[in-house]
């Protein structure tokens, strides 16, 4: 089974093209370390409550990144709430998009391209190998969405990561976001982990804007 | 951890949990409310002793709900203990979950 940071970034590649849509912006990335948290809870490592997060088992995962997540952690016990971690965990990590995509051309499911656009400019792209994962993602998506039932655990996290990551346009048309705008908010906001990453990037593009409308 | 106690009342099956529910209790409670859940037409989840509930615990309640609703039967949460009831709130899961204050039977 992918991990919840592997089923994220694969929904950023485009399946024609097979370059990332995510373009490795600020949110994007708050995002993946909202994916990372997910991971850890849903392997019981980690728990929340509507402002802290806390490590509850340190024995490791198997899976590189959600390890050295975990351990960075665990040696940090002042840090108690879960916005705090949200930014040393942003400030600090390696690329978390980048080991996502690493372990998903590893397990067979995207291959990694480069070229050059006008001999210069480097150009990397990661087609899929085999589409029927990133279906199975984009389908479970637009069932939680569309869908009027409570959505799998999984389903929920993937809905609050997506919304954030701003993926969901390339998989539902704007008459459908328009029309299920209210369940996107009640799915995302259910979740402590996605309520903190949606904060920490409003209150990032505020920070961001503030300065450029001092000099405008 | 938290202690469970089942009884029948008027046709409802009341799950009474006890406790703190964090990520330690999760597995036991979704299991305790989703067999409840299997065995019952009605299921109340009595909260009125609730001590904590973190995420790993909400996330159990919703899929004990989301287990109801895929066999039709009835699934509310009542009682909700004033520190279970802040969380309830700040994660709107009284937009997808029957609450009632008190028991419904």
């Amino acid at each position: 089974m992918l991990t919840m940071l592997e089923e994220v970034v694969l929904l950023a590649v485009d399946e024609r093209t097979g370059s990332l849509c995510s373009a490795r912006e600020f949110t994007t990335a708050y995002a993946l370390v909202g994916a990372v948290f997910f991971d850890l809870a849903l392997a019981r490592k980690i728990d929340t409550g509507t402002e802290t997060i806390h490590v509850i088992d340190t024995a490791p995962t198997g899976n590189a990144t959600l390890d050295r997540v975990l351990g960075e952690m665990a040696q940090r016990p002042d840090l108690t709430t879960v916005r705090q971690w949200i930014e040393q965990i942003f400030q600090h990590q390696k690329d978390l998009e980048g080991e996502a995509l690493a372990s998903l051309i590893a397990q067979g499911i995207l291959r990694h391209e480069k070229s050059k656009l006008l001999w210069i400019i480097d150009i990397e792209r990661f087609p899929l190998v085999e589409g029927r994962h990133q279906e199975h993602v984009k389908e479970r998506l637009r069932r939680a969405i569309l869908g009027d039932q409570i959505p799998d655990t999984r389903d929920i996290m993937l809905v609050s990561i997506a919304e954030p990551c701003r993926l969901l346009p390339s998989l539902l048309s704007e008459e459908e976001l328009a029309a299920r705008r209210e369940r996107i908010r009640l799915l995302a906001n259910l979740e402590t982990i996605s309520r903190k990453v949606s904060a920490a990037i409003v209150s990032l593009e505020a920070a961001m804007r503030s300065p450029m409308t001092r000099v405008v | 951890m938290i202690e469970v106690a089942e009884e029948m009342r008027s046709g409802w099956r009341v799950v009474a949990v006890r406790g703190r529910a964090d990520a330690a209790a999760a597995d036991h409670l979704e299991s305790v409310l989703k067999t409840a859940v299997e065995a019952n037409a009605k299921v109340a989840a009595d909260f009125s002793a609730l001590d904590y509930i973190s995420s790993a615990g909400i996330r159990a309640v919703l899929q004990a709900a989301r287990a109801a609703e895929g066999r039709q039967s009835e699934f509310a949460v009542c009682g909700l203990s004033p520190a279970a009831k802040k969380v309830f709130d700040m994660s709107g899961i009284q937009h997808v979950l029957r609450i009632h204050r008190e028991l419904p039977c």
